[in-house]
């Protein structure tokens, strides 16, 4: 893919206020690749996503896409959505429930010579695989079905960029995989720009060539999925990240396979070795696994006789409160862990820092995701 | 005197008066439910006066505005030649006033109703404002358009104070149904009259509302 190389489609640089607590301070910049905006809720994603696609006006700033100004406070730029030639698709599918499904694909083409209509209808449909579909009404699809006939809604008229607004979110696992497939054939295929809002480690890592991360307002981490999200994690970092539901992201490979006993060994960079579900990936390849901080227990020493395949010692490093729970920070080799644990077994177990302890983890509390692209 | 002239007369203007109040309050309800401008709480309040004033004080405070030495009503006489006042246009206007915010109430709520969400992704897929109205804004919104359509028709049936204020009750003139009514009891004491043509009207008023009934249930459009 030679073409992302051609300097930036999209260029953003913009200063907003989203309410007196949060104030957006952005610049960015995006090749012919898929970017993922990522944060946590709250942190201007989806509005920073509204002010490039023309849904809100920036206080000021600059919004250039390929050769053309589509915002430039200090010019009095500000092209109507009309003209902007950004397609969007949203969080909710937002069809037209007045339409079929082949309206909605062309609603986007008025004005195109019939043949040309037809033409392109049929090519955005059988992208998103919605070419059977086409004379049903919004209301009796379900919901992937719906985001996949917004996708080719969106489409069609060939935008210049792509704006997703956690499109995903609202869909259950078999769906959300079958949009991200969707969404990576048109990458693919169409070699459209794309901006991607999500909180979703997953998605972040099978969608995204290069991460922008947010924070109050702020890009505070910038680069391959992997890399940003696994330096994000590390409590020594200067950035804090808080992730929704605190979470473990490690990159790793795969090591090793023992399929008798449905178990994978993932070699975590520089660290452990980790033992989780059986992962059909050869030997080599590179993954993320992620760890919620509430899946891993603590020993004061190994445990004998226990169901979790993983016992990995560690030292505290320190304790953190938060509320009513409490956040443990402890380096094993190479890698530093966040376990949450609720006050009173903190008191219980005479933790503190310094302490040896064992991270008690069981295979299926590591969530291992494979990159759909790992050259990116 | 046939029945069937007031009878007529009376669907006339108001099929009539649903024209103007329909001309008139689908860019006044759009107004009220997509743009903001000063004073429009007035405004909106205002158009609604005529649901609380009685209808006399209504047709009072209209021959002030369209009488033949009102201001309009002089200008309009003066200029096109038209009288409203004792003339069956002057019935159709206040009817329609009268009936007016039986019309915008409804259609405002169906604006409102209308997700703005779905116009701005018209616009991004290259609408214009005319094309956003015409394609997604009213066929979200024409359930409860219709409906209002229904029930001002239905009121303007029936008008009997502001008519009587505004146009008179002249037989084959001005003369309506409800009028007629009223003067076959009370001066001509031919309650048969009355009688049929209170039937014909209730026919016609109730068959509007079944089709209200009909329209309002499901008028959120599907989502």
């Amino acid at each position: 893919m030679s073409v992302e190389n051609d300097g930036p489609v999209l260029d953003v640089r913009l200063s907003h206020r989203v309410h007196p607590g949060l104030a957006l301070d952005v610049a960015l910049s995006l090749g012919r690749e898929v970017g993922v905006l990522f944060g946590r809720s709250g942190t201007g994603k989806t509005t920073l996503l509204r002010l490039i696609a023309g849904l809100a006006r920036p206080e000021s700033g600059r919004i250039q896409l390929g050769p053309e100004t589509l915002f430039d406070s200090a010019r009095r730029i500000d092209r109507r959505l009309r003209d902007r030639r950004v397609g969007m698709i949203f969080q909710d599918d937002r069809l037209f429930p007045h339409r079929s499904v082949a309206a909605n694909i062309r609603f986007g083409l008025k004005g195109w010579p019939r043949a040309e209509a037809d033409a392109r209808s049929a090519e955005v449909a059988a992208i998103c695989g919605v070419e059977h579909l086409l004379d049903r009404s919004p209301a009796t699809l379900s919901g992937g079905e719906r985001q996949r006939v917004g996708l080719a809604r969106a489409l069609a008229p060939r935008p210049r960029l792509l704006l997703c607004d956690e499109p995903v979110s609202a869909l259950d696992l078999a769906s959300r995989h079958a949009m991200l497939r969707r969404l990576r054939d048109v990458r693919r295929i169409e070699g459209i720009p794309m901006l991607y809002v999500t909180h979703g480690v997953d998605e972040a890592v099978a969608i995204g060539s290069r991460l922008f991360l947010l924070e109050g307002g702020r890009i505070v981490g910038e680069g391959s999925p992997l890399d940003v999200l696994a330096a994000s994690r590390r409590p020594d970092n200067d950035v804090p990240i808080a992730f929704e539901g605190l979470r473990n992201v490690f990159p790793g490979q795969v090591a090793s396979h023992a399929p008798e006993q449905n178990a994978t060994t993932l070699r975590l960079d520089e660290g452990p070795e980790l033992i989780v579900g059986h992962l059909d990936r050869p030997v080599g390849t590179t993954v993320l696994v992620e760890i919620r901080a509430d899946d891993i227990l603590l020993a004061k020493g190994p445990v004998e006789g226990l169901s979790a395949r993983n016992q990995i010692p560690g030292i505290i490093e320190r304790i953190v409160a938060r509320g009513a729970e409490v956040e443990a920070v402890i380096q094993t080799l190479g890698i530093t862990w966040i376990v949450s644990l609720v006050a009173p077994a903190v008191a219980q177990l005479v933790l503190r820092p310094g302490i040896a302890v064992h991270l008690i983890i069981k295979a299926r509390s590591c969530h291992v995701i494979v990159p759909d692209n790992p050259t990116s | 005197m046939s029945d069937l002239a007031p009878f007529w007369l009376s669907v006339q203007i108001a099929a009539m008066a649903t024209i103007v109040i329909v001309a008139a309050g689908v860019p006044t309800a759009w107004l009220l439910a997509r743009r903001e401008f000063p004073g429009k709480s007035l405004v909106a309040g205002l158009l609604v006066l005529p649901i609380v004033l009685p209808p006399t004080v209504l047709g009072y405070a209209m021959l002030q505005v369209i009488g033949r030495r009102a201001l309009v009503g002089h200008w309009l006489e003066s200029s096109t030649g038209i009288t409203l006042v004792f003339h069956w246009s002057g019935a159709v206007v206040a009817a329609a006033v009268a009936a007016f915010p039986l019309f915008l109430l409804p259609a405002r709520g169906a604006f409102e109703a209308v997700d703005p969400a779905l116009e701005d992704v018209a616009r991004l897929l290259g609408r214009g404002e005319l094309s956003v109205f015409l394609s997604v804004t009213l066929p979200l919104a024409w359930r409860g358009l219709a409906a209002g359509m229904v029930l001002v028709f239905a009121r303007s049936l029936g008008d009997f104070g502001t008519t009587l204020m505004v146009a008179g009750n002249i037989p084959g003139v001005t003369q309506t149904a409800s009028l007629a009514i009223y003067d076959a009891i009370v001066l001509g004491n031919d309650s048969a009259r009355a009688g049929r043509l209170t039937l014909m009207i209730s026919a016609v008023s109730i068959g509007a509302l079944w089709v209200v009934q009909r329209t309002l249930p499901a008028g959120r459009p599907t989502r």
